[in-house]
């Protein structure tokens, strides 16, 4: 465990040697890093090829309207320390297209035509971005913040009324059910 | 809509006849004591199924057995939220269900979507696409409520008042335009629902509309293997067809 420690810490060193990079130690198996997207592909080789983090967990997708940003996070695991790095990257709402890592990590493809569908960004070089859950879906992506869902479901489906007695005792107490 | 008095076609008890209609009568108390299952799990509500079915309550104590296909199921059991996407199962599946079929909806996502009720992929009300002649509400409801909710089906039935699969065919235009506003014009099933309805006799006058004129319009002959039938139209790409 010790050994794992030092080496997690030694990466940790390494990494603050990068311009524009970051870090921020979240735990002792846990690092955030902040890189500017043109520089996360090289990262991410560099982590693979020389710091063992060999698995890509999860490429997540969070979708900053307010400052027209969607923000990524490649989230890698090291077999060896035992350690995870996440590594945040943002990326303009619009266009909203980024680079696939599919040449680095082969499972990148299957998040990347994931986030496609939820979020609408585009993934260069990714091997299939076609539709992949929601084959039933012409909308926009849905995960978008400005998809307004309950409008979507005001519009498409018809409600069936529900008011039971236990609800009207509660709302008399002043509660209810809450949007 | 089971409380709905529906005219049945032939006329029971004509002719003042003590005896009239005891043979329906005997019909439908041996259909009530012998009915197969099939258990659509799309939803949590499933887990609720195996103690309903296996020793602690037994339902085959009643004469409910689970059964493995479609085709030789009498009730269908949709336990759970039903997505835009297991709707279309759900449909194939009910349409190869032979008559008279029924169908239960357990937990609250079946009533109005539960706790998915604002969300953009789960249908809220299953009535609309589907004949339902049960909803079992709660989140989820307990193996004695389904039993409870089993049993009054089989009263139902023996009383000859579950006759929510007669209104499928006599209001399908309704039906079927609930199932095109959610699945596209193209939409469209390997049952003849049409002709089923005129051998059965269940011909209404809202079997036939606007909606099945659109059907008719759209349908395509099944042996087409190259034309996708269902969906969008979504082509499989080169690499995975076999």
């Amino acid at each position: 465990m010790d050994k794992r420690r030092e080496m997690a810490s030694w990466l940790d060193k390494v990494l603050e040697e990068f311009q524009g990079v970051q870090v921020r130690r979240k735990g002792h198996s846990r690092l955030r890093v902040d890189v500017d997207s043109d520089a996360l592909p090289a990262l991410l080789e560099l982590l693979q090829g020389r710091a063992g983090y060999v698995h890509l967990s999860a490429i997540s997708c969070v979708d900053w309207i307010d400052d027209g940003e969607f923000e990524l996070v490649y989230h890698v695991w090291s077999y060896e320390t035992h350690s995870l790095v996440s590594a945040h990257i943002r990326i303009p709402r619009e266009p909203g297209v980024y680079l696939s890592i599919y040449d680095l990590y082969k499972p990148a493809a299957f998040f990347e035509r994931d986030i496609y569908e939820m979020f609408g960004v585009y993934f260069e070089g990714s091997p299939r971005m076609e539709k992949f859950i929601l084959t039933e879906w012409d909308g926009p992506p849905p995960m978008r913040k400005e998809f307004d869902t309950k409008q979507y479901v005001h519009d498409t489906f018809d409600w069936q009324e529900y008011n039971p007695d236990w609800l009207q005792e509660i709302r008399e107490k002043g509660g209810g059910i809450v949007e | 809509m089971s409380d709905k008095q529906i005219s049945i076609p032939v006329a029971a008890g004509t002719g003042g006849s003590p005896y009239a209609g005891v043979f329906d009568r005997l019909i439908d108390f041996c259909r009530a004591r012998s009915l197969f299952l099939l258990h659509y799990c799309t939803g949590c509500g499933a887990i609720e199924l195996p103690p309903a079915m296996t020793s602690r309550y037994d339902m085959e104590r009643l004469g409910i057995q689970p059964m493995a296909t479609p085709r030789q199921a009498d009730i269908l059991l949709v336990t759970g939220y039903v997505a835009t996407k297991t709707l279309k199962r759900i449909i194939l599946t009910y349409e190869q269900m032979s008559a008279p079929r029924y169908v239960i909806g357990i937990c609250s996502c079946t009533v109005n979507g539960g706790m998915y009720w604002q969300s953009y992929a789960t249908v809220k009300k299953l009535n609309e696409y589907l004949p339902v002649d049960m909803y079992i509400a709660g989140c989820m409801p307990r193996p004695e409520a389904v039993i409870t909710g089993l049993q009054q089906l089989m009263d139902r039935i023996e009383a000859g008042r579950a006759d929510a699969w007669r209104d499928y065919y006599r209001r399908y235009d309704h039906y079927l335009g609930k199932q095109q506003a959610l699945f596209g014009k193209h939409w469209q099933t390997p049952s003849d629902i049409i002709g089923e309805a005129r051998q059965f006799d269940l011909l209404g006058p809202d079997t036939l509309g606007e909606h099945t004129t659109l059907l008719e319009q759209y349908q395509q002959p099944l042996e087409m293997p190259s034309t996708p039938v269902f969906g969008h139209g979504r082509d499989v790409p080169e690499d995975e067809r076999s």
